[in-house]
């Protein structure tokens, strides 16, 4: 079984300042591959260069079986891409911006009218299709970005942080419909995003800083490696159980009326907090998150 | 390239601004000239006999030629906006060949251009038969068609080459403002150029587009020029050609009417040609 993406030795640089500074990866066919990074660190680049929009400076990318910069309209009719903001026409009905897109895929006439017709029922954009996309909600007009980059059924799909701006409920059917299309079809889908949520239900994840790659794996070896589990401890007397715990050689942290402490593993709370019984009110045992992962990854520090 | 073609006109003609914005400097010329310009010109020229028909035409004319500049600015507008929203990624990462896209780009600024002179040229007809004029002809009205796609052409093919260095909309939207301004200078229309200092009627007459209204004004004024000089001296009409822009004279040889064919042809296939250099070499 071949990859869906295959990349070695990517670069790109726009004037002195590098984007991308040589990275390598694959993407499995069929899984949902979630690529991360802080803002600027190389990740619309490289999804830029990915989708044939940017040419790279070097390296080699495959999409499928098709070599970027040779075949680039083989890579076209099969991938699929939703970008940050929605580029539909507004003043063009959905089915219109539809229509037309499907139109770039040599869809004609009744295999057009078809592929139209299915893709709005499987996004639920079907009741839309006379509103002029420009009057949509956010989430509705999400739901139309979906369908464009589907219409002609691709292999590959590109979100380009897709559930950014829209509401939780919202973010949730969206991707209920996008998990339910991916599994149906078998399609690789190809995910950046800043909700770590979604990152964490992804097969595999990569995370990009300064250009290169900091970390890869599933989201439970990232956990794993990166990713502190802890326990909290609210105490009747916070500073005469946290001299307790030093005695003992456990590193705490103290925080207005709680105690926080690493734990290499969930279940090392236990006898902790057995040992402790008489002196807490009250605990909680937090499993490291992709959020604590990927701060770890890629710092605290804010970047804009 | 025809479903973006129809897509391009699509998003024009639902888009009220700006189809009115193209039309802007059509409405700036009509309303000079309904509030104060056709009457001075036709009290220049008392006496003459269907003054007003002569002038009513002389205008239309010259309107026709304004508007497939700024009409075909507008339809090219939209290739801006998709510069600058970035809408071309949309494209671009589809299999929809480039050429495609540019020639869709272009087919329907040329669109755009008939439609809106061809909607000129009833509405102004309107006017002159309401002022007291005639109809044009069938052969006329054909070959006023047939200008009409050719101007259009060239005139798409000057403005095509202005927009390829634009990717802002409001700077094109301050640059084709002043185009649809200066326009209307440059090939004589709001002042004939037969008032203009020597210098400025040399430019005048070296700018393509006042080829195409040149001829527009031949081929429209023939009926009321015979009727308004059918009895003066052939000096005095052919001094009202030259003074009106109706004739383009270099030094003393008088421009053929093939000879503005051939301007109008030649600018066209230059700035396609310089338009086709100047994409290729940004696209990358």
């Amino acid at each position: 079984m071949t990859n869906a993406i295959e990349v070695t030795g990517l670069r790109k640089a726009y004037g002195s300042v590098q984007a991308v500074k040589g990275i390598d990866f694959y993407v499995e066919r069929g899984k949902l591959f979630a690529f991360l990074g802080p803002n600027g660190a190389g990740k619309s680049t490289t999804i830029d260069i990915l989708c044939t929009f940017l040419r790279p400076d070097a390296g080699t990318v495959r999409i499928g079986a098709y070599r970027l910069g040779e075949e680039d309209r083989q890579i076209r009719g099969m991938i699929g891409a939703v970008f940050q903001d929605g580029l539909l026409d507004p003043l063009l009905t959905v089915e219109e911006n539809l229509r037309l897109r499907g139109g770039f895929y040599d869809l004609r006439g009744r295999a057009l009218t078809q592929a139209v017709e299915d893709i709005m029922k499987q996004v639920g954009v079907s009741d839309l299709r006379r509103r002029p996309y420009g009057k949509l909600s956010g989430g509705q007009r999400r739901r139309c970005d979906i369908a464009r980059a589907l219409v002609h059924a691709p292999e590959i799909l590109f979100l380009d942080e897709p559930t950014t701006g829209l509401d939780p409920q919202t973010r949730k059917s969206v991707w209920q419909t996008l998990h339910g299309i991916q599994r149906e079809k078998g399609m690789t889908v190809f995910l950046t995003t800043h909700y770590m949520e979604e990152a964490a239900a992804a097969d595999y994840v990569l995370v990009m800083d300064h250009g290169e790659i900091a970390a890869k794996g599933t989201p439970s070896q990232l956990k794993d490696a990166y990713a502190r589990d802890k326990l909290i401890l609210v105490c009747h007397d916070t500073a005469r159980t946290a001299a307790r715990l030093r005695e003992k050689g456990l590193a705490c942290t103290e925080t207005a009326d709680t105690l926080e402490l690493p734990l290499a593993s969930t279940l090392d709370a236990l006898p902790i907090i057995q040992d402790l019984r008489e002196e807490i009110r009250d605990f909680e045992v937090i499993r490291g998150t992709m959020d604590d992962a990927f701060l770890a990854i890629a710092g605290e520090a804010i970047r804009e | 390239m025809m479903g973006f073609a129809l897509r391009n006109l699509k998003v024009f003609f639902r888009d009220k601004a700006a189809v009115f914005f193209s039309l802007l400097s059509t409405f700036i010329i009509i309303g000079l000239y309904a509030l104060f310009l056709g009457d001075v010109w036709t009290s220049n020229y008392e006496g003459v006999p269907g003054i007003r028909y002569l002038m009513d035409s002389w205008i239309i004319a010259g309107l026709l030629t304004a508007t497939s500049v700024t009409a075909t600015m507008g339809a090219f507008g939209i290739m801006v906006e998709d510069r600058g929203k970035k809408v071309v990624k949309d494209f671009v990462v589809s299999p929809l060949q480039r050429r495609s896209m540019v020639g869709g780009y272009v087919l329907s600024a040329v669109t755009v251009g008939v439609v809106m002179s061809v909607v000129t040229v009833v509405l102004g007809e309107v006017y002159i038969v309401i002022n007291g004029g005639d109809w044009l002809g069938a052969s006329e009205l054909c070959q006023v068609l047939g200008l009409i796609l050719l101007s259009t052409l060239t005139n798409s093919a000057m403005v095509f080459f202005v927009v390829t260095f634009f990717s802002s909309t409001n700077a094109f939207a301050t640059a084709s403002t002043i185009i649809g301004t200066v326009i209307g200078f440059l090939t004589g229309i709001y002042l004939p150029i037969g008032s203009l200092p020597e210098t400025v009627q040399w430019v005048v007459k070296l700018f393509p587009p006042s080829h195409a209204a040149a001829l527009f004004r031949q081929v429209m004024m023939a009926e009321p020029m015979a009727e308004a000089f059918a009895t003066a001296p052939a000096q005095t009409a052919d001094a009202f050609r030259e003074m009106m822009g109706v004739q383009l004279v270099f030094g003393s040889t008088e421009m053929p009417a093939w000879g503005s064919l051939l301007v109008l042809l030649a600018t066209a296939l230059l700035f396609y040609g310089l338009s086709v250099v100047v994409l290729s070499r940004k696209a990358r």
